[in-house]
């Protein structure tokens, strides 16, 4: 007979739970959900990039056959948004409209045909009014307010000074100032944005099915919007087809359908193009920063000042956040003192900008690191070197306040310096190819939550019932990332159960606890751990009932998951036998698990302006990137990338892997080819031809090293596997692309064209050397 | 689901019933894999009230290649043309040139006929109807300007980007053109009519630009034709800024003949600058020496004066036509010295 | 006008009248119903509508419905027997191919295409073959070890 030993659950390579049906093409999204009588919506959005709306003219549209009804800013004076301090926006555009393609109408009609044509009719007066592309434009002193209550355009400033940086450049032996520019980008998942309405007039109540990963904010929003009690409405995420942050927040696409929904009393489902989905936007803005730093021959940052310009949009959306992390994320990855920082986040008339992965952190690091191995090499300096003379000293608190309990930084910095045999390469390249390193880090889910309830910051439910399955129930949003499987491991693990018993039931608001979603790579740590208190209020019930039936003390209990036993001589009872007597009493079992995060973990008390970044535990990443670079035609190609990440501990190594490839190529796309850019506002790359994510052709491997600093307070040492590797690749491949030809590139994204130039201009540059100093 | 204008598909199999229904229909277009031509619809840039599947036109699915000439049918998918053996063998240009194309998915479905009729692009045009009524549209379709060229009076200047035609032209291909008033043969370069000068009236053999193909109303390329030139040393190259689901920012096409040191023949062709392909003109001088830097100077002169490229993509056209150039010489010195 | 097309979807034959305009993608998932071939962009830009017609893979949202008279369709729903998981699928699963899952469907009709044609592929053939394909979630390195993992499935005669 074979020893009962508890199954094992953490720390090897498993398949995602809900992989069969990706594979077969059963898993439903949004788009997919589709019922007889259902009718077609379609938006109706503004030419205009700014103007005051004198008339929505909608008459000839409702006469059309077919259309059901039409919905315009008039049906809604509500407005939503996901900061409570920041709700400007309206879902259908009223008295003015901010950018070209915000909503202004919609139809639903019998198809989508017929919804289209009706949208063709519908006709928009404005009285246009002065529109601006730019953070600088927008800044402008003679410019007109875009929203009344911001005046400059000024969403919002953040200015800080924590320490003396006048006393630590004046102790630096190199001091550089440098300016650096990142165009906007977006998530582009692939999944276009979509979503279903259901209004039951009978009984006044509403389910929506949206392609989120907020299904809360969502139930929130809808609920202000359509001015309806938050018992009556239904929130269902169906399968979603990646999110990467522009579904961190409500979209206007699901107020809507909803709105439309309502006003017909029945259902409609509205899929966007790719297109509106590119124009709904909240990608990354576009971002100049001004940054200085100083730095000691010994390799010691000695201060740091840095000015954040972000170019936000037309709405506010998590503006406020994005600006403020930029700031606050400069710390907790080095040891850093004396530190300045000027951010604004500005209005302007292009589509609202929002969270994208790696949020707020991103294009600051891409400075900082590109600055740092810069000056090293002016000082001589190995960029390893540089890295390793700032470290943390972990457990600490930073001069901001952010408390980093495990550092894995110096471990992923010694694995890809090893991995990526750089010692015996970096001097050694043929002409053209280069190495490059840099590093990063991201929170495991900000301490605070956006919306501060008082409630616990993750709750799981675990459902036990008669038949022997453990059902977890959350609302933890699986978009792809593996939340599910992770949280399935997690009880599995606690309880030394097989994965095969336990399943999991997510996205129902009828049916799962409130979750806040997925954001800030907050669900393993927050919700992980959570699953864990669960788990473990499960098996306290287990081994109860486990004593009961065996007579024995509960603490002279032993659970190995199929067997409970009371001492090695004794046979025990079954999981199954154990279920049947815990039930006895209660019948069907439900246990509750809670997480808070410490309050010492909140961050930014003392601070204006670094109120933000909190988190229990943070990620780190190292990057070498290796390219080739063909001076003639400035084409740049990555050969390869060795990445370490440190999420603490690798719950599923697969899963983290496959998070880790995602961050870093994400990163690749938009270092190297995705920008989004504007016509006069309108979108010129809302497209998946102009809008250029990397090819499988373009891609390169990806090696991974699992760098394990075991939190003291993640679920089993767990941090966050999903974003933090994303922003090192920026300047890991510029920092290779000087290491290649001696030239740094300070804009983003590094085309061919900006290599070719770049080149050109070194050539005439040397060539008008050559020639006066042969003159001479 | 996406709501396409209303139109009728026909699907003939032979060429005659493929004239006969083009003839009855003027409004109709002929549909090859539909990789551009549907985009197009998708976009409200053209609707034609009836498509003519060619693809099951028997006549035209033909791939004849030896070592005497090349006959390539309209309806021959790019995939087929760029995998055929003697393609590969006798006429790399070609055959490279098919292989580059979009990616490979695209490359089952697009055909040789509808790659040498591919509209011209450019990123004020190739945008969805919303984008190009919020735009005031341009005069390539229903408005009265030009985006790239404001100044310009009623000429417009978007980019031929197919792949075949360069490579093509450099083998002096001629094709075969059917309709209702029966078969002409054309030297492939006389098809591409790209745009006349400002304000003079478009002709048969000028264009303006909306007008790019000297297709008579009604007629069909058949298929194209070139004679092999056995000393003749060719390739196709092209600067994409990915590798694959990409127009070519720059794509060029050279052949070239070698006698002892002396380069002895020399035809350079490019897509993705001009409104037409454009087969360099005065190539022949640069001929009757060694390849040395008087032929590479005189190769950037020619490109100079004939490669234009405008804004028109979002890539800057300076950069094309520079880099253009750069393939040009590196293919040149490679073929030379292979 | 609608014309009446009698064709093989997933082995089995089928006769409809479709219109015109519409689209072999939109036929698929709004009036057959099968909703595994996805839609991820306006026309011809991700592949995630990925299907084969007589093996080929084929972008079925530039492919009109009425344009697949009497040829032969397969889409995802196609794959797999006896409830088991074709070798692809399982590829994409158990080596993480598929992430969100999206464009899932469309890299496996492109990577069973593939195998069909070449059932020993190199990793240049690989990639040269799933390079009409965007995947925004994985990066690509699993991608291509999942049809790795497949082909050595497939001449193992371990899955079909
Ligand atoms: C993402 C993407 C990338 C692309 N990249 C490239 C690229 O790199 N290089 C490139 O060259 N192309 C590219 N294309 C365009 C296109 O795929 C190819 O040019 C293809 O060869 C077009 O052929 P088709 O049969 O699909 O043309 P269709 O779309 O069927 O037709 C194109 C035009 O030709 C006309 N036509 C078709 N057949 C005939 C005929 N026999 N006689 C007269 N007119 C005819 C049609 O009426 C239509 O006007 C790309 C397309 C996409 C979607
Ligand atoms: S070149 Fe001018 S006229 Fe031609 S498509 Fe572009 S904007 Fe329109
Ligand atoms: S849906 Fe994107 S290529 Fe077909
Ligand atoms: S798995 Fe999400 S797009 Fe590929």
């Amino acid at each position: 007979m074979n020893k009962i030993v508890p199954a094992h659950n953490i720390g090897g390579y498993v398949p995602m739970i809900d992989g069969p049906e990706k594979v077969s093409g059963r898993a439903k999204y949004t788009a997919d959900i589709m019922a007889p009588g259902m009718l077609a919506g379609r938006i109706f959005r503004s030419p205009y990039s700014h103007g005051e709306i004198l008339e929505v003219d909608i008459a000839a549209a409702l006469k059309l056959p077919g259309v059901k009804a039409i919905v315009t800013g008039a049906d809604c004076d509500k407005t939503f948004g996901v900061l409570p301090i920041a709700r400007s926006e309206h879902p259908l555009a009223r008295d003015r409209v901010r950018y070209r393609g915000e909503p202004v109408a919609a139809v639903a009609a019998i198809d989508d045909t017929t919804a289209l044509a009706a949208v063709r009719l519908i006709k928009l007066k404005v009285r246009e009014l002065p529109a601006y592309y730019t953070a600088k434009a927008a800044m402008a002193p003679d410019a007109i307010a875009i929203h009344d209550k911001k005046p400059g355009n000024l969403e919002r400033d953040v200015l800080f000074e924590l320490g003396n940086t006048a006393q630590g450049f004046a102790e630096a032996d190199l001091v550089r100032e440098e300016t650096y520019n990142c165009a906007e980008v977006c998530q582009n998942q692939m999944e276009m944005h979509a979503a279903v309405a259901d209004y039951d007039a009978v009984r006044g109540r509403m389910t929506v099915h949206a392609s989120t990963q907020v299904p809360y904010y969502v139930h929130l929003m809808l609920s202000q919007i359509l001015d309806m009690n938050m018992s009556r409405i239904r929130v269902i995420k169906p399968h979603v087809g990646g999110g990467f942050g522009c579904r961190t927040e409500t979209l206007n696409v699901e107020l809507i359908t909803a709105l439309l929904a309502r006003k017909i009393g029945g259902s409609v489902r509205t899929v966007i193009t790719r297109e509106e989905t590119f124009i709904t936007h909240r990608g990354r803005p576009e971002t100049d920063i001004k940054l200085i730093i100083g730095l000691r021959k010994d390799g010691r940052i000695t201060a740091v000042e840095c000015e954040c310009d972000q170019r936000g949009g037309a709405h506010s959306g998590y503006g406020v956040v994005t600006i403020l992390y930029s700031g606050s994320m400069l710390y907790a990855i080095y040891d850093l003192h004396n530190v300045k920082y000027l951010g604004r986040r500005v209005l302007t008339n292009t589509p609202p900008c929002g969270a994208f992965r790696g949020h707020g952190t991103v294009d600051i690091r891409f400075a900082f690191e590109s600055l740092l191995d810069r000056m090293a090499g002016e000082l001589g300096l190995d960029p390893f070197a540089v890295r390793r003379a700032n470290y943390l000293n972990a457990p600490t608190f930073t001069d901001n306040d952010l408390m980093v309990n495990s550092y894995g930084l110096p471990e992923c910095v010694d694995w890809v310096e090893r991995a990526s045999g750089w010692k015996a390469r970096k001097n050694t390249m043929p002409k053209g190819k280069g190495l490059g390193m840099a590093c990063s880090h991201y929170i495991s889910g900000a301490s605070k939550p956006v919306n501060w309830t008082g409630e616990p910051h993750a709750t799981v439910k675990i459902k036990l019932d008669f038949d022997g399955s453990v059902v977890v129930l959350s609302g933890a949003a699986e978009i792809g990332q593996g939340s599910s499987t992770i949280l399935v491991q997690t009880v599995a693990e606690v309880l030394g159960l097989d994965l095969s018993r336990i399943r999991i039931v997510t996205g129902d608001s009828d049916i799962v606890p409130k979750d806040n979603g997925s954001y800030s790579s907050r669900v393993t740590f927050l919700v992980g751990n959570a699953a864990i208190d669960a788990a473990q209020n499960l098996k306290r019930v287990l081994v109860a009932a486990a004593a009961r039936k065996l007579e024995a003390k509960p603490e002279d209990i032993e659970c190995l998951g199929e067997l409970y036993r009371a001492g090695a001589q004794d046979k025990g009872a079954s999981f199954d036998e154990v279920v049947v007597e815990a039930l006895k009493d209660t019948g069907t079992i439900t246990v509750t698990g809670n997480y808070s995060t410490i309050p010492e973990s909140h961050g930014g008390k003392k601070y204006r302006g670094a109120a933000i970044g909190g988190t229990m535990g943070y990620s780190y990443s190292a990057q070498v990137v290796e390219v080739s670079v063909d001076e003639e035609t400035g084409v740049v190609t990555v050969d390869k990338v060795w990445v370490a990440h440190d999420c603490g501990k690798a719950l599923n190594r697969l899963t983290v892997e496959g998070q880790v490839q995602g961050s870093v190529w994400m990163g690749m796309g938009q270092a190297m080819s995705e920008e989004v850019a504007y016509h006069d506002g309108l979108m010129l790359t809302a497209n998946m031809l102009d809008y250029r994510v990397p090819t499988i052709q373009d891609s390169p491997p990806i090696e991974v090293g699992i760098v394990e600093s075991n939190d003291p307070h993640g679920p089993f040492g767990a941090k966050e596997a999903g974003e933090g590797s994303l922003a090192a690749f920026l300047p890991a491949l510029t920092n290779a692309i000087a290491d290649a030809i001696g030239i740094r590139f300070n804009d983003l994204p590094v085309t061919p064209d900006r290599v070719f130039e770049a080149i050109e201009k070194r050539r005439r540059a040397l060539g008008k050397e050559k020639n006066s100093s042969g003159g001479a | 689901m996406d709501a396409l204008p209303a139109f009728d598909l026909l699907r003939p199999t032979t060429l005659d019933e493929a004239i006969r229904i083009r003839v009855a229909h003027p409004g109709s277009m002929p549909l090859g894999g539909g990789t551009d031509l549907v985009v197009n619809i998708r976009r409200g840039i053209v609707a034609p009230a009836m498509l003519i599947d060619m693809n099951a036109v028997s006549e035209l699915k033909t791939i004849r290649a030896d070592a005497r000439g090349l006959e390539i049918g309209a309806s021959v998918k790019l995939a087929e043309l760029a995998g055929h053996p003697d393609v590969v063998k006798h006429y790399p240009v070609v055959a490279q040139a098919a292989g580059f194309i979009a990616g490979p998915t695209h490359r089952n479905m697009g055909t040789v006929g509808g790659n040498l009729c591919l509209d011209t692009r450019c990123i004020y045009y190739n945008q969805s109807e919303w984008w190009r009524s919020a735009n005031n549209h341009c005069l390539k379709t229903t408005g009265d300007i030009c985006h790239v060229a404001p100044k310009s009076r009623g000429v417009c200047f978007a980019t031929f980007s197919g792949d075949l035609a360069p490579a093509l032209l450099t083998l002096g291909a001629e094709v075969d053109l059917v309709g209702p008033t029966g078969r002409r043969t054309l030297p492939l370069s006389k098809l591409y009519i790209g745009h006349a000068r400002q304000g003079e009236p478009v002709t048969e053999t000028r264009g303006d630009g909306k007008y790019f193909l000297s297709l008579r109303p009604g007629e069909f390329v058949g298929a194209v034709r070139a004679k092999n030139m056995p000393e003749l040393r060719s390739a196709y190259d092209k600067i994409r800024i990915r590798r694959s689901i990409e127009y070519p920012v720059a794509g060029v096409a050279v052949a070239l003949r070698r006698e002892g040191n002396t380069l002895a023949d020399l035809r350079v062709a490019f897509t993705g600058t001009n409104p037409r392909p454009v087969l360099l003109e005065g190539t022949a001088a640069l001929c009757g020496g060694a390849l040395d830097e008087r032929v590479f100077k005189g190769l950037d002169d020619l490109v100079r004066d004939q490669i234009m490229a405008m804004k028109t993509t979002f890539t800057p056209g300076h950069y094309r036509r520079r880099v253009a150039g750069v393939l040009a010489r590196r293919l040149v010195t490679r073929l030379f010295t292979d | 006008m609608a014309r009446i097309l009698a064709f093989v979807l997933n082995d089995r034959a089928r006769t409809d009248a479709v219109p015109g305009n519409l689209l072999l993608l939109d036929y698929l998932r709004e009036v057959v119903g099968l909703t595994g071939t996805k839609t991820g962009c306006d026309g011809g830009e991700c592949g995630a509508c990925t299907v084969l017609i007589d093996d080929k893979p084929t972008l079925s949202c530039l492919t009109l419905a009425a344009s697949v008279e009497g040829r032969r369709v397969d889409t995802v729903e196609s794959l797999g027997t006896d409830g088991q998981l074709s070798a692809v699928q399982r590829g994409f699963h158990e080596k993480l191919g598929a992430q969100c899952g999206y464009c899932t469907p469309g890299f496996i009709m492109a990577s069973a295409g593939l195998l069909r044609k070449n059932p020993n592929p190199s990793e240049a053939e690989i990639i040269a073959a799933l390079g009409s394909n965007i995947c925004r979630c994985t990066g690509y390195v699993k991608i291509i070890e999942a049809v790795q993992y497949a082909a050595a499935l497939r001449a193992q005669g371990i899955a079909p």
